[in-house]
């Protein structure tokens, strides 16, 4: 008897199961989501290092003092940010001599220099050094203007304007110096 | 069932907003800029002639050699080095450019001197012609150096000792050689 009874019960629940299916809907949405980080990358630059080589005249009346150097130019290849409102930074370090005692008068151990990056947006990113004789101060920072879009872009990086303060003779030796190009945000987020 | 899902709508918006908040920025360098400067000196550019002028050699009433010659002293002007460098100057002894053959007893065809270039090093450069050894001829200074180098002539004698009498002849010449060399 309770196993009729159980069959039964089962029997009579499926019926009213099918018929509030077939009596209305129903659906449930399942959100999908994700996000897309804020990104900036830069290129590898098509040269690791810049050699300037030698830099001074070597005879006439200028011997000693820096020679007309070449521009020199770096690309930075699909350098992009997939957000708005972003822009160019550079930091350039002038050329020092190695050899850091005090100069004597008529020397420099400095060699300033034009860093310019171009195009990422209106307003190129340019800075130049502003080294004194004896190697102070050799750091310049400067940023262009803001890229109001998502960008993709090969950068130019154009070192030029090779100058010595007061065009004096530079002390002999190895001179070393940097640039540093960062791509970013133009403002910092609010928080921040 | 509506309370479920407002509680994830809310974290998804809470997670955009960080999301925004995250813009990374990336950077390329230090781009390290080399050059060199070769050690590089010049002994700049010699004012006047370029020659000192002793005229007449000798006392004409003893045909011995004056002892009042003197002359000018010769500036090499904005001499330079760019690194520590040593400053030698180096002389030969005026001879007698005609006569040019043994001196007979009694008779030398040589004057000797003292030449120094000082300006370059505390103490100048000086050296002696006829003498056995000139340790003072190579001065150095550790610095690059840029200024005017006087050189200068004097200390006048007889080769062979001042009781001589030295030979006629209307051309008596030497010279001095200044040399500035960088030393790294």
């Amino acid at each position: 008897m309770m196993r009729h009874f159980a069959l039964l019960a089962v029997l009579a629940a499926a019926p009213i199961g099918v018929a509030n299916a077939q009596d209305g809907s129903d659906q449930e949405t399942v959100p999908i989501s994700g996000t897309v980080a804020g990104i900036c990358v830069l290129g590898p630059p098509s040269q690791t290092a810049v050699d300037l080589g030698q830099m001074i005249n070597m005879s006439g009346p200028d011997a000693g003092r820096i020679a007309p150097l070449a521009a020199q130019e770096v690309t930075l290849p699909d350098s992009f940010c997939n957000f708005a409102g972003t822009h160019i930074s550079v930091s350039a370090d002038a050329l020092l001599a190695d050899d850091s005692t005090t100069v004597q008068p008529g020397f420099a151990r400095a060699v300033n220099f034009t860093s310019t990056v171009t195009n990422w947006a209106t307003g190129d990113a340019t800075v130049t050094t502003a080294a004194t004789a004896g190697g102070a101060m050799p750091t310049a920072e400067a940023s262009g203007g803001t890229q109001p879009l998502p960008r993709i872009a090969d950068l130019e990086l154009t070192l030029n304007n090779f100058t010595v303060p007061s065009n004096l003779r530079l002390v002999a030796g190895a001179y070393a110096g940097s640039v540093t190009i960062t791509l970013g945000p133009a403002a910092a987020p609010e928080g921040n | 069932m509506n309370m479920f899902k407002l509680v994830p709508t809310a974290l998804l918006l809470a997670a955009s907003a960080s999301a925004a908040s995250a813009q990374s920025s990336d950077t390329a360098g230090p781009l390290p800029i080399t050059g060199n400067v070769p050690a590089l000196c010049s002994v700049g550019t010699l004012s006047g002639n370029g020659t000192f002028p002793l005229g007449v050699l000798i006392d004409t009433s003893t045909g011995l050699l004056r002892g009042d010659l003197s002359a000018p002293p010769q500036v090499l002007s904005a001499a330079f080095c760019t690194a520590q460098s040593t400053i030698t100057v180096s002389a030969t002894p005026l001879q007698s450019v005609n006569a040019t053959g043994t001196p007979p007893g009694g008779f030398s065809r040589t004057v000797n001197y003292t030449a120094t270039a000082s300006g370059w090093t505390a103490t100048a450069a000086s050296f002696t012609t006829g003498a056995a050894t000139n340790p003072a001829a190579t001065q150095s200074r550790t610095t690059a150096f840029q200024g005017d180098i006087s050189v200068a002539v004097g200390a006048f004698s007889t080769g062979g000792g001042n009781a001589l009498r030295l030979v006629a002849d209307p051309a008596y010449a030497g010279n001095v050689t200044v040399t500035l060399a960088a030393t790294n």
